[in-house]
């Protein structure tokens, strides 16, 4: 038998058992009650069912067959939503998000509670530049010097004692609360104040800062030629036993240090208005650790102004910080 | 049934390439600690350093590169012209399971660096890309072979 006759053949006995069958399911319809919806169901061809077949199948299949899409267009909508959470979360820098108060908190510590926290025993990490170090003053005034970057914990830690200790010798203006860089940085998220977009009036001291980077570590001011060269010859393994690191802090030509002056521990979990409140207390081991750091800086400075303003050098605690303080 | 031509070579093809990419990474875990690789600069929100030193890079302390090298070597025996073949249902099931596991496993290695790092590894990128590739061949090319007697 040739391929075609046998094709033929197989396709009538084919239709023949669907004719069959058709027949039966009739037959079994007409048997039901509810003959008369049977008969109307023989008017309007319906799928057939019978004992055995999987119930529903076309509309399984159907179902089936999106379900690769469906899959699929959900991880496209979860990487949506990932991704709109980064973009929002790279829009927030954190910037501001603390209380007013709180920034008046830090550049008013009152001297009595400075007074009250005392000094450590001895200064940590302040190195005396040597005594031949020339003048570091602008416009006649000796000069502070800080530079560092948003992101940078250590700078994060080290702002709160200098704010607190340059804000005895002048006024700080525009000073606005971030936190340093997100995980996976050291002490991510640390609370602190950026010296960006802030001035800073004395009649004592210039105070020449800059922070080179955001928090997210895009770059942010380039240090003057005047920060620059004095970054350079003294933020050096032979001085501050970095090389390059920051923060790195100048009190004119008298002290320098990179990195922060207290153990950072003491501002874990906190944010920036739990700390600016503790300040206020003497007994807490926030104000210890910033008030004492800032006691240092503050006897430091007065090193600068020949002792003025009086109240402030003249002061017990600062006086104690001054014998204290490392000679070269 | 039978899948289209394409799809063995195609799907053998982003294993080999998963494969690649996913032995570089392991290799670089092992061997430079500072996690920095190659044409992934290091700079904001680009820092391979960044994502495959974070507590992110390992998984049950097995370092994630390690497990996409596995992951991969699976997938690319489960994509050979040869197991697109097989009569066996049972390999074309573990076909869409390693293909929908390893899509997870990259959508929490996409929120580990986006959101908790916030950095993104090139390479780590590149393999990701793959994995959504083959994640998309495979599920919208296997479910046929699995009804099959």
């Amino acid at each position: 038998m040739s391929n075609r006759k046998r094709k033929s053949t197989a396709a009538k006995q084919r239709a023949k058992l669907r004719q069959q069958r058709r027949a039966a399911a009739a037959a079994q319809a007409g048997q039901e009650p509810g003959g008369a919806q049977a008969s109307q169901a023989t008017a309007r061809p319906q799928p057939v069912r019978r004992p055995g077949d999987r119930p529903r199948k076309v509309s399984k299949r159907r179902r089936s067959s999106r379900t690769p899409w469906l899959l699929i267009g959900g991880v496209v909508a979860v990487v949506a939503v990932i991704v709109v959470m980064f973009l929002t979360r790279t829009d927030d820098t954190s910037r501001g998000d603390a209380d007013p108060g709180s920034i008046d908190k830090l550049t008013s510590v009152p001297a009595e509670t400075l007074e009250a926290v005392g000094v450590p025993a001895e200064p940590s990490n302040v190195n005396p530049l040597p005594p031949d170090t020339a003048p570091v003053e602008e416009g006649g005034k000796p000069v502070v010097l800080y530079v560092g970057a948003e992101y940078c914990p250590f700078c994060a830690v080290e702002r709160w004692p200098m704010v607190v200790a340059l804000s005895r010798f002048g006024t700080f203006t525009g000073l606005e609360s971030t936190t340093s860089a997100p995980p996976p940085e050291t002490l991510p998220n640390t609370p602190t104040v950026t010296f960006k977009d802030s001035t800073y009036a004395s009649d004592h001291i210039v105070f020449s800062a800059v922070e080179t980077g955001d928090r997210l570590g895009n770059p942010l001011d380039d240090p003057t030629d005047f920060q620059q060269r004095l970054f350079a010859t003294y933020n050096v393994e032979s001085v501050t036993g970095s090389s390059g690191g920051i923060p790195f802090v100048m009190i004119g030509n008298r002290y320098a240090w990179a990195g922060s002056q207290y153990d950072p521990v003491v501002l874990e979990d906190k944010d920036f208005d739990q700390i600016a409140n503790a300040l206020t207390n003497p007994d807490s081991e926030v104000s210890k650790e910033i008030g004492g750091a800032a006691n240092y800086i503050t006897a430091m400075i007065c090193q600068l102004t020949d002792g003025q303003p009086e109240d402030v050098c003249s002061s017990d605690v600062i006086q104690q910080a001054q014998a204290a303080l490392p000679t070269p | 049934m039978r899948v289209a031509r394409w799809v063995a070579p195609v799907t053998t093809a982003l294993s080999l390439a998963a494969v690649g990419v996913s032995t570089y990474l392991t290799i670089a875990h092992y061997t430079d600690p500072t996690g920095e690789l190659q044409f992934c600069s290091g700079t904001g929100n680009v820092d391979c350093g960044a994502v495959t030193t974070s507590a992110q890079s390992a998984f049950l302390g097995i370092p994630v590169a390690l497990l996409g090298l596995l992951w991969s070597v699976g997938m690319l025996a489960l994509c050979l012209p040869i197991a697109w073949r097989a009569a066996s249902r049972w390999v074309h099931l573990a076909r869409v399971v390693g293909a929908v596991g390893g899509i997870g496993f990259v959508l929490w290695l996409l929120y580990a660096e986006l959101i908790l790092i916030g950095a993104i590894c090139v390479w780590c990128t590149v393999t990701h890309v793959i994995a959504f590739a083959l994640f998309v061949v495979v599920v919208l090319t296997t479910p046929p072979l699995l009804t099959e007697e």
